[in-house]
């Protein structure tokens, strides 16, 4: 078994969908022929052939919305947008069409595609090449929204979307695709979709972060076991819908949460758990939900995204002052 | 233009044709038209014919349905007057709805009270623990970030009490106060008890007791003010109390109660009558507030109404002294000698040997019993 | 300097606004009874547009696009097709529709804000009604493309207005099935309005059709009025199309009788005389006239198809009027194939609202 990154993870899981399901199509710019501009789909073009990995001209509107079409008549689309902060055009075929077409024809017709994105900042990239939407997108009914947090993940949760009879949108966290490796089995096996994992347990304080905040989150529970608190880290994966089932669980045991996120604090995701938890844990919590997040700003250039991304520190700071809640 | 007309009545066909049958309408009520638009279709004998309008405007009124012979003249259509136009609707899909006139201004509320009580900063948790274990919150301090009662102060309070067991309930109210305050004392004081007994026989009839034992007490303390006393055994030391607040216990449908009668010294005995008779109806009705039952300086115990002679009570920490009184009856006594039947007053007092030592104990009894044994 | 490439864009027309034929018919169209059925049909969605018109007025219909004047567009271009074909409608083509077997029910459903009027019993693989504008080109280039894949000879059909090419998304999906030789056909429906705007600040290209041009199709106009016209370069298109030729882009010159929809005054920003002047010519009168000047069409079949197209919408309005309504909780039921446990509290919360009646 081979240890891949989480990128490497996303194109075994591609080439397996490729070969086990012959209505898998991939397509997108520059996928075909150079592999994917962060190589995700490195070779398969030149395995499966230029019908089913296709290059398709600029314009991520003709994307999302011919992916409709093909899934419509059976396909199942594969398609990726480069980055989000160019996925915006796709909105309107995503809220007006592929997440609502089942329901519209009361189930004649059906959208089992995939849009796949990669998001989030800290790669020194220029301007729109950094951003965090993912709220945007799970507030849109009849949509799924999936975000991998290691290339295990990767490889199961991307299964999971390609297999899935609804349409996913699948956001990379692209400073996670080359930043660890792991064994993962090309055994075609997929992980549940709306599944949080506990990657990490813990009696005092509940993390719940997804993407590629759970390595910060597991790193700043490090530093809290140290100092005596146990937190437990989850991985919320799926976004929409969201397991607030393992969630709930974890904070009625701990009494206290802190959930982190990249994108933006004012309506990020953050804000949706927390009101679940005021909602349905209101007489566990021992301290207030409190959320670690990217700053109501713009998406910072290079010199300045360290500090608008949530540190390490910043959640160890902010676990300290729910802590002080005995 | 020609100027509208308001009805449309059936042209001549020509071909000498009189009459046609309506085969069916193209427009309806209310459909803003514009000139040479169908309006309908008639069957003369030769051909089915589409009739347009001579001119545009707004369908008030269709004449004749289908199936319906008209005649050359019969008025078919009715148009609106030019300025019935419906209102612009202002919505290219849907339908807006439409503001209600504007009602009378109407007087502005007043201004909302504001709140009287400052909500009490105590987390969800803490809130839900305090309910279970009886925990009164506006008691209570905080020591979380910002002053936050926590759980844990919660836990604190309630004594840090194990969650009962199965078939266990736990205790509330008067007797968990009772279970609170005997637990401190067992857990602080040294307690050792005198007894001894009183001749009251020689009291006028219908003497109230209680008035005469609370007397005494202070006869007592006069004589020996180290009974009087709060004594704190974590720094070891002593506060001599200047007046006597007298913490009286009350045996009520919910327990055991001990309201506190204020400086007693200073109150005669028709006085204190009133305020024993005034404590014990409060009492029985619960209408006692809880600032009456904190701060005895030394508490008397009649619990001879009920049954009993002599007793060893328990001493509540602050205080240093509690007085039992027994079931007061005649006994055989010796005098001069000879054996006599006289009332006798069975008294019990216990004391917080750390803070009072046997002398002083005794000097408080015989300084008891001596008011006690005068005649008025 | 020299010429690099010149474009020439035709414009077809058969029948004139009096329904004479000056030149020679396409082969299908010489037999008047061939285009019997094309007469049927637009009288059958004429008389339903009325009906439903009447029933928006009476609060028994939503908002409503009428196709007044359009009627040929939707069935010259649907009668081309193939069952196997599939087609993708704006949200003003119900002749179209209705031609593809979509039935008057299910179009009154649709309109009366009822989402199983878009679950066709007929067409099943035919796209609802798109009412964001031109969204559904690109849903065309999709499903050439699966076409394509599957080397199946079938062919996308999508119809929108003049307005819609304005819009990215038709670019976009045209230039797909340019450079990937998508067997997909665009017919431009040029009603020449966009609700207010008129067609000539639309855009500044002299046609419509041109446009295909940027993205090396073939384009042409017909005039939309001519149910001949539409057809036969629809059937020609799709020709193309099958022989594996790539798209066309096919622009219907007709103009839009009435509002844009039933909530707009066209009043407030077209001169009526200008539409007085177009009822003129329009498509129905016209095959009307032709057919009954061939012989082809008597005095008693006009009553009867009157007759019968009205029958036919009045019984669809009884059967539309007295469908049991679905249940709230619907609008749960097909959004996802297997509803997430994460709103089985949601629908059973409209469930619970919905047994209290206070709504």
């Amino acid at each position: 078994m081979s240890e891949l990154t989480l990128v490497e993870a996303i194109r075994q899981a591609l080439g397996r969908a490729m070969t086990d399901d012959p209505t898998v199509l991939i397509l997108g710019e520059d996928v075909g022929i150079d592999g994917g501009v962060f190589r995700a789909t490195e070779g398969l073009y030149q395995h499966f052939g230029g019908d089913r990995v296709r290059d398709t001209p600029l314009s991520e509107l003709l994307i999302s919305g011919m992916a409709v079409g093909l899934a419509a008549q059976g396909f199942r689309p594969v398609a990726e947008i480069q980055f989000l902060g160019f996925s915006y055009p796709t909105l309107d075929q995503l809220a007006n069409h592929a997440s609502r077409i089942r329901t519209r024809t009361r189930g004649r017709l059906t959208c089992p595609m995939v849009l796949r994105i990669p998001f989030g900042g800290l790669i020194h990239a220029p301007e729109h090449h950094s951003e965090s939407a993912e709220a945007l997108l799970a507030h849109i009914p009849g949509l799924r929204v999936v975000i991998p947090s290691s290339p295990a993940k990767a490889y199961g949760l991307l299964l999971a979307a390609i297999a899935d009879p609804d349409p996913v949108v699948f956001l990379e966290p692209k400073r996670l695709y080359r930043a660890t490796r792991e064994a993962v089995a090309d055994d075609g096996s997929p992980l549940a979709l709306d599944r949080a994992f506990i990657e990490r347990p813990g009696a005092d304080l509940t993390l719940v972060t997804w993407g590629a905040m759970v390595r910060d989150a597991l790193n700043a529970a490090e530093h809290l076991a140290a100092e005596g608190c146990a937190a437990e880290v989850i991985d919320l994966a799926t976004l929409k819908p969201p397991d607030m089932a393992t969630v709930l669980a974890s904070v009625e045991r701990t009494g206290r949460c802190l959930i982190v996120h990249e994108a933006p604090r004012t309506g990020g995701f953050g804000a949706e758990i927390a009101a679940r938890l005021a909602d349905q844990a209101i007489f566990a919590l021992k301290a207030p939900v409190r959320r670690v997040t990217g700053y109501d700003t713009v998406m910072p250039l290079p010199r300045l995204e360290r500090h608008y991304v949530p540190s390490p520190g910043r959640i160890v700071r902010a676990a300290r002052d729910l802590m002080a809640f005995q | 233009m020609t100027t509208p007309r308001t009805t449309f009545a059936l042209p001549d066909l020509g071909e000498g044709l009189g009459e046609a049958e309506i085969v069916d309408w193209h427009v309806a009520v209310g459909d803003r038209i514009v000139a040479d638009q169908p309006l309908l279709s008639v069957e003369t004998d030769k051909a089915v014919v589409e009739i347009p309008a001579p001119h545009g405007g707004r369908i008030a009124a269709l004449n004749g349905a289908v199936g319906d012979i008209v005649r050359v003249g019969d008025v078919l259509v009715e148009f609106a007057e030019a300025d019935a136009a419906p209102p612009d609707r202002g919505a290219v899909v849907g339908e807006l709805p439409q503001a209600p006139p504007a009602p009378p201004a109407a007087t502005p509320p007043s201004a909302a009270k504001p709140s009287s009580a400052p909500a009490i900063k105590a987390l969800p948790a803490a809130r839900r623990l305090a309910a279970e274990r009886g925990v009164d919150l506006r008691a209570l301090g905080g020591t979380g970030p910002g002053g936050a009662i926590t759980t844990a102060d919660v836990e604190a309070a309630a004594g840090g009490r194990a969650a009962p067991g199965p078939g266990f309930e736990p205790l509330r109210g008067v007797r968990r106060a009772m279970a609170q305050a005997m637990t401190r004392s067992r857990d602080a004081v040294l307690p050792a008890t005198v007894t001894d007994e009183a001749d009251i026989d020689d009291w006028a009839r219908e003497t109230p007791v209680t008035p005469r034992l609370i007397r005494a007490v202070v006869a007592g303390v006069r004589a020996e003010p180290a009974l009087n006393a709060w004594y704190d055994g974590a720094s070891q030391s002593r506060r001599l109390n200047p007046k006597v607040d007298l913490g009286l216990a009350v045996d009520t449908a919910d327990g055991l109660i001990v309201p506190v009668l204020r400086d007693v010294g200073g109150l005669d005995l028709a006085a204190l009558d009133a305020a024993v008779a005034e404590l014990s109806g409060q009492a029985r009705a619960r209408t006692i507030p809880p600032a009456a039952l904190r701060g005895a300086t030394v508490t008397l115990s009649n619990f001879g109404m009920i049954a009993g002679r002599h007793a060893m009570l328990a001493v509540i920490p602050p205080q240093v002294a509690i007085l039992g009184v027994g079931r007061v009856e005649p006994r055989i006594v010796a005098r001069a000698g000879v054996a006599v039947a006289r009332r006798l007053v069975p008294l019990s007092l216990s004391f917080d040997h750390r803070a009072v030592s046997g002398g002083e104990a005794g000097r408080f009894v015989a300084a008891v019993i001596a008011d006690l044994q005068s005649k008025s | 300097m020299r010429t690099t490439v010149r474009f020439p864009i035709t414009l077809t027309s058969y029948l004139d606004a009096e329904g004479k034929a000056p030149g020679e018919l396409p082969e299908f169209a010489r037999g008047p009874a061939a285009l019997v059925p094309l007469y049927r049909a637009m009288v059958l969605t004429r008389t339903f547009d009325e009906k439903a018109i009447a029933l928006q007025r009476t609060g028994r219909l939503g908002t409503y696009a009428s196709a007044l004047g359009q009627e040929a567009v939707g069935v010259g271009a649907a009668s081309a097709m193939t069952e196997r074909d599939v087609l993708l409608p704006s949200f003003r083509e119900q002749a179209a529709m209705l031609w593809r077997g979509v039935t008057l029910v299910e179009l009154l459903q649709y309109w009366g804000g009822d989402e199983r009027g878009s679950d066709f019993r007929g067409p099943r693989q035919d796209f609802p009604v798109s009412i964001p504008v031109a969204s559904h080109f690109p849903h065309a280039a999709g499903v050439a493309t699966a076409f394509k894949l599957r080397r199946e000879p079938r062919v996308a059909v999508a119809i929108a207005g003049d307005g819609a090419t304005s819009k990215g998304d038709f670019y976009e999906a045209l230039n797909l099935v340019g450079v990937w030789h998508l067997p997909a056909v665009f017919v431009i429906n040029n009603n020449q309005w966009a609700i207010s705007l008129p067609r000539r600040e639309q855009t500044e290209a002299q046609t419509l059709a041109q446009k295909a041009i940027a993205a090396g199709l073939p384009g042409e106009q017909v005039d939309g009025a001519d149910v001949i016209a539409v057809r036969d370069a629809t059937r020609r298109a799709l020709e193309r199309a099958r022989a594996g030729e790539g798209g066309t882009l096919i622009e219907c010159l007709t103009y839009r009788l009435a509002d844009h929809t039933t909530a707009d005054d066209a009043s407030r920003y077209r001169d009526d005389d200008e539409v007085s002047r177009h009822w003129h010519g329009e498509p129905v009168a016209r095959l009307r006239a032709y057919l009954g000047r061939q012989g082809a069409w008597s005095k008693a079949e006009e009553e009867a198809l009157i007759t019968d197209c009205r029958d036919r919408v009045d019984a669809a309005v009884e059967a539309y009027l007295a469908l049991p309504p679905e249940l709230p909780e619907a609008m749960f039921d097909t959004l996802y194939a297997t509803l997430p446990a994460d709103l089985g509290d949601q629908r059973a919360a409209l469930a619970a609202e919905v047994e209290l009646g206070d709504v």
